[in-house]
């Protein structure tokens, strides 16, 4: 069977008048298994999010393919998005709904039956410890609490591909704590998850592969331990620096 | 398309939750409307009739003089006479002042009457400080769309002289005004029947008016050309509230890219939305109609006299069905700018100028002669303004009435598919795209190059209104092109730091060009003649359109040569230089080549600003942006436009009715226009860097 995620030559170019045809992403690819996190490291501009986004449906890719259970991103993207649970810190929620009437909107129009929404949403609220503030409204919530409605929201529906774009910018040592025990969790139940972060601690602590994006191209795709090995460097900052001066050697540029 | 009906029930229950959440835009759109506009109907009404009541029951204090003073006095005598006659007050009171004129201007006299003789009143008054302003009485009357009495040697005048800028003055001049004109009248019938007039003068040759409209079809047609209007300043201030949160809000918020990365689709996020905005202006329009109802009942808003427009349910119901799509337009529009906008604030201020533009074709029941059987039937929401005018004074063209909802559902559809392929714009949606513009010199004249020919048209009305309408043709023509055309265009080149070689498309073109010009332009002219001629036989066209093709506003007095110069070569110069010129640049990457040339040719229409002006020369417009692209030169379109007026001019001269042609030459023409595009077509050298087609992207 084929892996849940699935990224073949991904590949996005915008038009910029003063630059000319800018390559966000240059021919990505990657796959991504049923209980793993992999992680895509890069520095802001690398081209994470644009990845990412291209996999969410936001942007439709230039050339290559991404499919999400096997549903390819262009032609069918509704059930690919029903597939995956998007969560960014630029997702934001609807400020004057409680976190109830969240969890049951976004289970509904994610494709949940009518019958079965307010279970679900009774259950992801006990899973997350919303009961006291189930019935608040989101803007009346803690930042904290609010991480909590998104992260539920996301997987409202039960999607078996999570992608989480930079998840923890933004928050304080806790919440970000907080927010990878969660990502664990989701992988111990065996989802496939695509997790993008410039923040070497989190890639270390969390993903079982790791992708070195630079300049919109993957340099290395592999376990840390397989990184280790290649680079001859036990720090995954070192070895992230190794493939981009790398990279920048190659192209003769600079970062 | 297959649409999800439950996913859109869902995405509209929570548009509209969200919405009903928001105290502060249901205050402010809804609760303040309704409790703000009774109050201060109430207040002026009361406050008004107080004021009626006060003036009516006041004696007002006048004051006489003059070397006629006594003939004055002799008049007010008889007024007093006649008017307790009547039974009723007489309510002047003469006071004896020492200089009337001062006593007027420090408010102890409402107003001076002033007995003089033929010659004293044609002397030009002294203007001093302490003399009320004589344009009150006189300018002041005119204005009003009353005549000076005519002046007659050796016939003393009487000369009210009043204050407009006080009411006790101004209430006191009208009623004095009017007992002055009864004496007058009842001493003329007392001369001619005292010199033997056989009967009683006032029933000589009784003038009768019989109105053979109904009072319910009198009151439809003030009701009908207003009442859409009306309608659509509330569903466009209404929807607003919804549409400019719906969309531009969600972006702000972050809450778009949450949606758009759920599994519901565009077309259902659209659809939702639409019809959450389609909800709220239908019902605050509905609100605010029964509120102005409530307010006639109370009689807080006055209505003319016998006004007596009776809407029976089915023609109720009829109109509610012509309005829901244009209820849907509305919101489409709506939508459209809340998706183009980055922002909450940039939504709210696009939304000014399409509140303009979108009450302006409402406005079509207000031109003179317009009927829904013309070419307004395919104008949308003109065309229901049109026809809800007519239903209201009872006449009911059911083809066209159907033409009509076909129209403006289809209008709505097509602005709700852009309004999907707004959400489907990544530039719009999606942070990454937008970063990666740098915003230059060329990239911020494309965004905003509608936006500065829109000011170029406001300051071309402007002076329309104010400067040319009286100046001589050759004014008008310096003006529109040298200074407004020309000008604007070169400033916006010098502004956002542009190549005038690349703006202008200055480029040399193949020789054969030059003869499909010279073989087109003519063909072009009366190919325009032909096409409004066919679509006559289905839609009426408006004669004045038709006119319009040969219209050549030869100016009389003013040399052939001058002619040509000022109508065909200035025109063909400047007109391209800022059209296919400056604006086909700003646009070529915005729009695919076929509606490029359509927009340019229509914004070119728009700047012809006569009514019946617009559709002849977008048509030309179009032609000559086709030119344009074909050509990739500005030169063949300047020769085609100078040309095609040298033909209207010389048709006009000779006196050839171009809109009195018959089918053969203008299928010849429409034959020989094709063959002047295939030449041109066959030879393309196309405009370069024109909008990647989605292959490229």
């Amino acid at each position: 069977m084929s892996q849940p995620v699935v990224v073949q030559g991904l590949t996005k170019i915008f038009f910029d008048d003063a630059r000319g045809e800018v390559r966000a992403v240059d021919g990505v690819d990657f796959f991504c298994r049923a209980g793993e996190i992999f992680g895509l490291l890069g520095a802001n501009g690398a081209g994470k999010t644009t990845t990412l986004r291209m996999i969410a449906t936001v942007l439709a890719p230039t050339a290559g393919t991404a499919l999400v259970m096997g549903h390819d991103v262009q032609r069918e993207a509704e059930a690919a998005r029903r597939a995956l649970g998007f969560y960014s810190a630029t997702t934001a929620l609807y400020p004057r709904l409680t976190a109830r009437e969240t969890l049951e909107f976004f289970a509904r129009i994610n494709g949940v039956a009518a019958a079965r929404v307010p279970a679900r949403a009774e259950e992801l609220v006990a899973r997350f410890g919303l009961g006291d503030y189930a019935d608040t409204r989101v803007d009346k919530l803690s930042t904290g609490m609010k991480q909590k409605v998104s992260i539920a929201r996301t997987v409202a529906h039960d999607p078996p591909v999570l992608v989480f774009d930079e998840p923890t910018v933004g928050l304080d040592v806790l919440n970000a704590l907080e927010m990878q025990r969660v990502i664990a969790e989701f992988r111990r139940e065996g989802k496939a998850i695509i997790f993008s972060t410039h923040i070497m601690s989190e890639a270390e602590r969390l993903c079982d592969r790791i992708a070195i994006i630079h300049r919109g191209r993957i340099h290395a795709c592999d376990t840390l331990e397989n990184l280790r090995a290649a680079t001859g460097k036990h720090y995954l900052e070192d070895i992230f620096i190794h493939y981009v001066e790398l990279a920048n050697g190659d192209g003769g540029g600079t970062p | 398309m297959k649409v999800d009906w439950s996913a859109v029930a869902a995405l509209f229950r929570n548009e509209m939750r969200h919405l009903l959440r928001d105290r502060r835009t249901i205050v402010v759109s809804i609760f303040l409307p309704l409790a703000v506009i009774p109050v201060m109907l109430f207040s002026s009404h009361w406050l008004e009739q107080r004021r009626k009541a006060r003036l009516e029951q006041a004696t007002f204090e006048i004051s006489v003089e003059g070397s006629q003073a006594e003939t004055v006095c002799s008049l007010l005598a008889e007024a007093e006479r006649m008017q307790t006659a009547r039974g009723e007050a007489f309510r002047f009171r003469e006071t004896a002042v020492a200089v009337p004129l001062a006593a007027l201007a420090e408010k102890r006299v409402a107003l001076v009457l002033r007995g003089v003789t033929a010659a004293e009143a044609l002397v030009a008054p002294t203007e001093g400080a302490d003399r009320p302003e004589r344009g009150a009485g006189r300018a002041g009357a005119r204005a009003r769309g009353e005549e000076r009495e005519p002046i007659v040697e050796g016939v003393p005048v009487v000369e009210v002289l009043f204050r407009a800028d006080r009411d006790d003055s101004q209430a006191a001049a009208t009623t004095m005004r009017r007992l002055l004109r009864e004496v007058r009248t009842e001493r003329r019938h007392a001369v001619l029947v005292a010199a033997g007039f056989p009967r009683d003068p006032a029933t000589v040759l009784p003038v009768t008016r019989e109105n053979l409209a109904t009072s319910g079809q009198v009151a439809g047609l003030t009701l009908g050309r207003l009442v859409t209007a009306l309608l659509l300043l509330f569903m466009l201030s209404g929807g607003a509230v919804v549409a400019i949160d719906s969309l531009a809000g969600e972006k702000e918020r972050g809450t778009l890219e949450t949606l758009l990365t759920s599994g519901v689709g565009r077309q259902e996020i659209v659809l939702a939305k639409l019809l959450a905005i389609f909800s709220v202006a239908l019902l605050i329009a509905v609100i605010q109609v029964a509120n102005l109802l409530v307010y006639v009942g109370f009689e807080l808003i006055p209505v003319p006299a016998g006004f007596a427009a009776a809407v029976p349910p089915q023609v109720a119901a009829l109109l509610f069905l012509l309005y829901l799509p244009v209820t849907a337009l509305v919101a489409g529009g709506l939508l459209l700018l809340s998706g183009y906008a980055k922002s909450y604030k940039e939504a709210q201020l696009n939304f000014f100028p399409v509140f303009l533009l979108g009450v302006l074709p409402a406005l079509a029941p207000l031109l003179p002669g317009v009927s829904l059987r013309s070419a307004v039937v395919l104008v949308p929401i003109a065309n229901a303004a049109v026809a809800v005018k007519e239903i209201l004074v009872g006449v009911f063209d059911w083809p066209l009435l159907l033409v009509t909802l076909v129209v403006n559902s289809a209008a709505a559809a097509l602005v709700a598919r852009l309004s999907i392929r707004a959400l489907s714009n990544e530039r719009l949606i999606s942070p990454a795209a937008a970063e990666s513009e740098h915003v230059t010199g060329a990239v911020a004249f494309q965004r905003h190059v509608l936006r500065n020919f829109a000011i170029m048209w406001g300051v071309l009305l402007v002076a329309a209104a104010n400067v040319t309408t009286n100046a001589d043709v050759r004014l008008q023509i310096v003006i529109n092109l040298g200074v407004i055309f020309l000008g604007g265009t070169l400033l916006m080149v010098r502004a956002y730091r542009l190549d005038p070689r690349e703006v202008f498309a200055l480029r040399p073109v193949r020789p054969v060009v030059w003869l499909a010009v010279l073989i087109g332009a003519p063909a072009g002219l009366l190919t325009g003649v032909g096409v409004f001629q066919l679509a006559n036989h289905f839609v009426p066209v408006p004669p004045e359109m038709m006119e319009a093709f040969g219209e050549a506003m030869l100016p009389e007095g003013l040399p052939f040569w001058q002619v040509v110069i000022f109508l065909c070569v200035a025109p063909g110069i400047v007109e391209e230089l800022t059209f296919r010129g400056a604006l086909l640049h700003g646009l070529r990457k915005r729009f695919h080549p076929g509606v490029l040339a359509l927009v340019v040719g229509l914004v070119f229409g728009v700047f012809h600003t006569s009514l019946f002006r617009i559709a002849p020369t977008a048509f030309i417009g179009i032609m000559l942006s086709a030119v344009t692209l074909l050509t990739g030169s500005i030169f063949p379109a300047m020769l085609w436009h100078a040309l095609n007026n040298l033909v209207a001019l010389g048709a006009a001269r000779f006196g050839v009715p171009l809109e009195g042609l018959d089918a053969p030459p203008l299928v010849a023409a429409a034959l020989i226009l094709a063959a002047a595009y295939w030449i041109l077509w066959r030879t393309r050298c196309v405009y370069p860097d024109l909008r990647p087609g989605r292959g490229r992207q």
